[in-house]
C-alpha cells in the first residue's frame, strides 16, 4: 500500500490548479486521471475568463495554449424564421490583458499537466478510481485500478457527476434538475476563413450565444467561439425539459438544425467536423453547490458545481482553477495544524467565500431562475423577430404606423408580463 | 461535408478506445422503464434503441460519458459507471 501526502482525483482545471499550487511546496502529490492522457476526457464550450485567475497562476498565462482573444461579444435571439442580435465590440476588449480566451481542453490540459509535472507532482492517467477509503468516517484514501492508495487528504476533482463526494458520502445521487446537456462539434476551418467571416485580426476571436429556436422552448441555447483553426460549435438543453418533453427531434438533432440555420450555415461552409463531443453542466448555482469538504476530503470544479449561467456570460473553469487553488491551500494550512479533519478542512469553504468564486455564486444566486423563464426560450425570440420584421418592413401600399405597429405586440397584458419578468432582474 | 451530418459518421471522427465489458447496463427487469426509453431521444451518441416488445437496449460504442443517462433514469435502473481507466472516448479537441 502506497501512502502520498495528497490524492488529486481528476486532471482538470481543478485537479491540476490544486496540484500546480501544491507541487512547488514539496509535497507529495499524486493525480489520477482516468483518460489516456490529461483533458482527454474533459470538454468546454468554451471561453476561459482570464482576470480572476491570473494572479493566482502568474506563471502560467504567457506561454499557455489558448486559441484566441474575444474582441467581440455576440447575443443572438433566434426565432423560427428571423433572427435579432445584438453585438459588442470595444477597444477594452483589444487591450492587454485580455479578460477572455476561446481553448480547447484536451490541448489546454495536456500542457498544463506538462507544467504540474514539471514542479514535481506525479500525474498517472489511464487509472480509474473506483471508490474511497473510509475509515471511522474519515476518507483516508481511494481504490484505483484495484489498487489501495493512502493520504492525508484526496480532493475530489472528479467531474460534473461527482461520483467521488457520493462515494465519501457527501452528498446524494445527483437529480437530474440542476443539469444541462452540452453537445459540441469542433469544425476546422483556415485561421483566415474565420478571420474573414467573422471580421477579425489576427488571433482576434469571436463569441456569440444564442437563445431561442435553438432549443425550440426548452432551457438552453446555442453558442459558437472562434478558435485559431477551428471553430466550437455546439448546443445546451437542461436535461429535465427533454425528459418532460419527450418524443422527436433527438438531442443531436437540435444540433443539425441549429447548424443548418443559415445565420450558422455561412460560418461553418466548408468546415469539416474533427470531433463531436458531449458532457453535463451545472446549472443550479448557489443553491445547488455540494457540501465542499467532509474529513479527509475536498471537492473542487464541477465537482462542487462550480459553474455559473450568468445569462450574457457562462463560466467555470476560472471556478475550477480557483477552486483547485483554495483547495491546495487548504491542505498546506491543515498540514501546518497537523489536522485533516472536517473543522480544520472548513477552511477551504471560509476561503472560497473571501473570493471571488462564492462571493459570485452568492451574488448571482437568483439567476438560475431568472435565466429558467421558458418565455426567454421561445416568447420573447418570437415576439422581437415579429417587431423587427414589422418595422423594417416595407410593403407594396401604404405602411403602418409605427405606435399601432408596437401596441400589436406589446399590449398591456405584455407589458405587465415584460415587467414583471424584468422585475426579477432586481434580485441578481 | 456538414450538409446533414449522420451521427455515425460524426462518432466515427471520434477516438474511441474499447474496454473489456460494458460501463453501463441495464438492471434486470428494467428494460421496459419508461425513462429508459426516452433515452432513445436524449442520449447524445443515440445508444438506446427500444425494440417491439418496447424493451430498450443500449450499446456502449460510441458513449460520449456525458452521464445524461446516469442523471434521468437513476440507479435502480441503470448500472452505471465510468468504462475502466484508458478506455472509451479520449478527446483530442475538448
Amino acid at each position: 500500500m502506497e501512502k502520498f501526502d495528497v490524492i488529486i482525483v481528476g486532471a482538470g482545471l481543478a485537479g491540476l490548479g490544486a496540484a500546480y499550487t501544491l507541487a512547488v511546496q514539496g509535497l507529495e502529490i499524486l493525480v489520477l486521471e482516468r483518460g489516456d492522457y490529461p483533458g482527454a476526457k474533459n470538454v468546454t464550450g468554451g471561453r476561459i475568463y482570464v482576470n480572476p485567475v491570473r494572479d493566482l497562476f502568474p506563471d502560467l498565462w504567457a506561454e499557455a495554449p489558448l486559441e484566441r482573444f474575444i474582441v467581440q461579444e455576440g447575443a443572438v435571439l433566434m426565432a423560427k424564421e428571423r433572427s435579432v442580435a445584438i453585438a459588442y465590440a470595444g477597444e477594452e476588449l483589444r487591450q492587454e490583458p485580455h479578460q477572455s480566451y476561446s481553448l480547447l481542453r484536451a490541448r489546454f490540459d495536456r500542457w498544463f499537466a506538462e507544467q504540474v509535472e514539471a514542479r514535481g507532482a506525479m500525474i498517472l492517467p489511464k487509472i480509474q478510481v473506483e471508490n474511497v477509503i473510509k475509515e471511522q468516517g474519515k476518507i483516508i484514501g481511494v481504490w484505483a485500478g484495484g489498487d489501495e492508495l493512502h493520504a492525508d487528504v484526496v480532493i475530489a476533482c472528479d467531474g460534473v457527476l461527482s461520483l467521488l463526494g457520493e462515494q465519501a458520502g457527501l452528498h446524494p445521487p445527483e437529480s437530474s434538475h440542476n443539469y444541462a446537456l452540452g453537445i459540441k462539434e469542433v469544425i476546422s476551418l483556415e485561421g483566415e476563413k474565420i478571420n474573414d467571416r467573422f471580421q477579425l485580426q489576427g488571433n482576434e476571436g469571436a463569441a456569440r450565444l444564442f437563445i431561442g429556436e435553438v432549443t425550440q422552448g426548452m432551457f438552453g441555447g446555442g453558442f459558437l467561439y472562434t478558435n485559431k483553426e477551428s471553430l466550437s460549435l455546439g448546443i445546451v438543453i437542461g436535461i429535465e425539459d427533454m425528459m418532460a418533453r419527450g418524443g422527436k427531434p433527438a438531442a443531436p438533432d437540435f444540433l443539425e438544425a441549429f447548424k443548418a440555420r443559415p445565420e450558422i450555415a455561412c460560418l461553418i461552409r466548408g468546415g469539416t467536423t474533427v470531433e463531436y463531443a458531449a458532457h453535463l453542466i451545472p446549472e443550479g448555482g448557489f443553491k445547488a453547490l455540494h457540501p465542499l469538504h467532509g474529513a479527509g476530503i475536498l471537492v473542487a470544479g464541477d465537482a462542487a458545481g462550480f459553474a455559473l449561467n450568468m445569462g450574457f456570460t457562462v463560466r467555470g473553469m476560472e471556478y475550477a482553477l480557483a477552486s483547485g487553488y483554495y483547495a491546495a491551500k487548504t491542505v498546506l494550512k491543515a498540514r501546518e495544524a497537523g489536522s485533516f479533519a472536517a473543522a480544520a478542512l472548513s477552511e477551504y469553504g471560509r476561503l472560497l467565500q473571501e473570493s471571488f468564486v462564492l462571493k459570485d455564486f452568492q451574488n448571482f444566486q437568483a439567476t438560475p431562475s431568472f435565466v429558467n423563464n421558458p418565455r426567454f426560450f421561445s416568447h420573447y425570440p418570437e415576439l422581437t423577430g415579429n417587431l423587427l420584421r414589422d418595422i423594417y418592413r416595407v410593403p407594396a401600399g401604404p405602411k403602418e404606423r409605427l405606435y399601432p405597429t408596437l401596441r400589436k405586440y406589446l399590449g398591456l397584458g405584455e407589458m405587465w408580463s415584460m415587467f414583471k419578468n424584468l422585475r426579477e432582474v432586481t434580485k441578481i | 461535408m456538414n450538409a446533414t451530418m449522420d451521427l455515425k459518421a460524426k462518432l466515427g471522427v471520434d477516438v474511441f478506445k474499447p474496454g473489456s465489458s460494458a460501463h453501463i447496463n441495464i438492471r434486470q427487469g428494467r428494460e421496459k422503464d419508461p425513462r429508459l426509453q426516452k433515452m432513445v431521444m436524449i442520449c447524445p451518441a443515440g445508444l438506446y434503441s427500444v425494440n417491439e416488445q418496447g424493451e430498450t437496449s443500449l450499446t456502449v460504442d460510441g458513449c460520449l460519458e456525458c452521464g445524461t443517462c446516469r442523471l434521468l433514469c437513476g440507479n435502480d435502473v441503470l448500472a452505471w459507471a465510468y468504462p475502466e481507466g484508458g478506455t472509451g472516448v479520449q478527446f483530442r479537441c475538448g
